[in-house]
């Protein structure tokens, strides 16, 4: 009964959460100078033109009547239609003459729809690689903080978090697939297309689980139940791996959680360096080319996913620990 | 007994002790370690460096000189050249020149946006905690709702529509970064309120807002401000994502970000003009991180936890 409330509770806050984003991103785009019309007319139509493409795409209605628009259509369901995307999925700019209000732009559900998965795929793996590097030098450096395994998991968390994400993607596409050829960088065909963007993200993910799982494995391999669990003549594996680690989940869960923020920022470089079609590419793109309706429907399914990973994460440690208030 | 007294926190025994202030205690407690000097020392080389170089380069860092395009580092042409340590870009202009200039936006923008963070983090914060009431129920709602939207989205989106400065970009991070800094700020507020010396002050006929910013904040203040240093490198590194975005500082202007997105082009004939800048961004950014992690495990000492 408590975790139902629980539930319902944070999926209220969730949905403020969300209304509030969108309000947010929906007026600033259109507070912000800079207007997408004109990158979609092209420079050289005149003003007039500009003005009636405007008129007919309802950007100069006031913006309250906007976001009402908006939200009634995000009631049914409908996110909008691309500025930019052609449902055969061209993009047209400058030029030739593009008019948003067709119906054979793309919809904006559709374009992350598609990319979604492709992303989750992205993070996911990205996250095995991140602990599988991140666990045995962690674990090792909170059992041993002032042997060299502490020094190593110091040296490692340093040296990581110092490395810009771009500049690593570059010098690894340079090395492992120009030199080498051992991996594919750019686009997507495959599974194979994944690895590489993974380890760079994975090597942003790593240091934050590596000082995490030191800090707190450290503090509780010195708390009294581990003193107790010594005195009681548990084995030494029983007690890192039974009680210790179990312990230290909790923290690295919230970990997760707080760090979703720079994750995304991560995906979105990433993405857009490897050429990969994920979400954090169209992101770039969109807001690049102003494409107001895809920013809009991206922040939004960012904000939902930001909510979902924080309720689950909440109740991962509920489940580990269940001192931790809900 | 040292320790028990450190236990108890800043303010108490803060007087009684020789080493004196908190701030004066932590920093000499980091400069014992081995990282922190490290990090220092080549902090402020790399500081001093971008400060005076660039005034007594005989290049200049936008201006282009199409004879001397892509000439390659010292160590890796055919003779010794002086000229250019560091080799030149596709325009014919000195890497090391654009290198340290990159550098000294990059920290500027770093130290710039961190200090707006802190201010205002540290600011609302204080007053949340320490007046309690409508102040910290406004406050602390704000920093809950900006927490859970993802800022970096809303911060590309900003500077993606309007034209990226060097003012704008500052403000799109600082005010991206301050929650985090009002949460801690309060909760610190919060504990130091019920502290003894406060409610002496109390008596004596203190109000609020003196015994606050002339009492309080003096404890509170420095050891989140060491931590804070941590945040610099974060937000160089943002700083530079931008520019590689092409969200940043805009060209001619040298930035990191921008220097490593031209230079892709070039990668597989002049791999140099890619690399060099990465270096700099990472060795720079190692320091600060090893002089932070060391403050940071000073105050953790200082405050007698973990």
């Amino acid at each position: 009964m408590y975790i139902v409330e629980f539930l319902l509770k944070r999926i209220a806050q969730g949905v403020v959460i969300i209304f509030l984003t969108s309000l947010l991103i929906f007026t600033l785009l259109r507070v912000v100078p800079g207007d997408p019309v004109r990158l979609i007319v092209g420079g050289m139509a005149p003003a007039n033109v500009v003005e009636e493409v405007a008129t007919k795409m309802g950007l100069r209605d006031p913006i309250i009547v906007q976001y009402g628009r908006y939200m009634a259509g995000l009631l049914h369901g409908d996110l909008g239609q691309s500025y930019l995307r052609p449902k055969s999925g061209m993009i047209a700019t400058g030029g030739e003459y593009v008019d948003p209000t067709r119906a054979d732009m793309a919809g904006v559900g559709e374009l992350i729809l598609e990319r979604l998965p492709l992303t989750l795929q992205l993070a996911g793996v990205a996250l095995v690689f991140a602990f599988l590097v991140a666990f045995p030098i962690g674990i090792a450096g909170g059992l041993r903080p002032n042997g060299w395994p502490g020094v190593l998991a110091f040296a490692t968390q340093s040296l990581f978090v110092s490395i810009p994400n771009f500049w690593l993607a570059i010098v690894l596409i340079l090395l492992l697939s120009v030199q080498l050829g051992w991996l594919p960088a750019l686009g997507y065909r495959g599974f194979a297309y994944v690895i590489l963007p993974a380890i760079v993200l994975a090597v942003e993910i790593a240091p934050f689980l590596i000082r995490t799982l030191t800090v707190s494995l450290g503090e509780i391999m010195q708390s009294h139940f581990i003193d107790e669990a010594r005195v009681r003549g548990l084995p030494r594996r029983r007690i890192v791996y039974g009680h210790a680690l179990r312990n230290a989940a909790v923290p690295l869960a919230n970990l997760l959680g707080i760090q979703l923020s720079s994750l995304i920022g991560g995906v979105l470089v990433v993405e857009y360096i490897f050429d990969y079609p994920g979400l954090g590419h169209l992101t770039v793109l969109s807001v690049v080319g102003r494409d107001f309706p895809t920013i809009q429907g991206i922040a939004i399914t960012t904000s939902a996913v930001f909510v979902f990973v924080n309720i689950v994460v909440d109740l991962i440690s509920y489940a580990i620990d269940p001192r931790v208030e809900l | 007994m040292v320790e028990t007294i450190a236990a108890l926190g800043p303010g108490e025994f803060a007087p009684k002790r020789v080493e004196g202030s908190i701030a004066r205690q932590i920093l000499s407690t980091a400069w014992r370690s081995t990282g922190f000097r490290i990090g220092f020392t080549v902090f402020v080389l790399l500081l001093v460096a971008s400060a005076v170089w660039p005034e007594l380069s005989p290049y200049d860092a936008v201006k282009m000189d199409m004879k001397a395009r892509f000439l390659p580092p010292l160590f890796l042409g055919d003779k010794w050249a002086w000229g250019h340590p560091l080799g030149t870009d596709q325009l014919g202009r000195d890497m090391l020149l654009r290198c340290l200039v990159g550098l000294r936006y990059s920290l500027f923008i770093g130290v710039t946006t961190v200090a707006l963070m802190f201010v205002v983090g540290c600011g609302l914060g204080l007053l949340s905690g320490f007046r309690g009431g409508l102040w910290d129920t406004v406050i602390m709602r704000l920093t809950d709702a900006q927490l859970s939207i993802p800022m970096i989205i809303l911060a590309i989106t900003i500077l993606g529509v309007s034209k990226p400065t060097v003012p704008t970009i500052i403000l799109v991070l600082g005010l991206s970064g301050w929650p985090l800094y009002a949460r801690v700020a309060r909760s610190a507020a919060v504990a130091e309120r019920g502290k003894e010396y406060v409610r002496g002050l109390r008596v004596v006929g203190a109000g609020d807002w003196r015994i606050l910013f002339l009492f309080a904040a003096p404890n509170i203040l420095p050891p989140i401000a060491f931590v804070a240093v941590l945040d610099i490198a974060r937000i160089m590194i943002f700083e530079a994502i931008l520019g590689f975005l092409g969200l940043g500082i805009q060209p001619p202007t040298p930035s990191f970000g921008t220097i490593i997105s031209d230079s892709r082009k070039y990668l597989i004939n002049a791999w140099w003009i890619g690399t060099s800048p990465g270096v700099f961004l990472a060795v720079a950014l190692t320091a600060i991180n090893l002089m932070g992690a060391a403050l940071e495990k000073a105050r953790n000492k200082v405050y007698g936890g973990a």
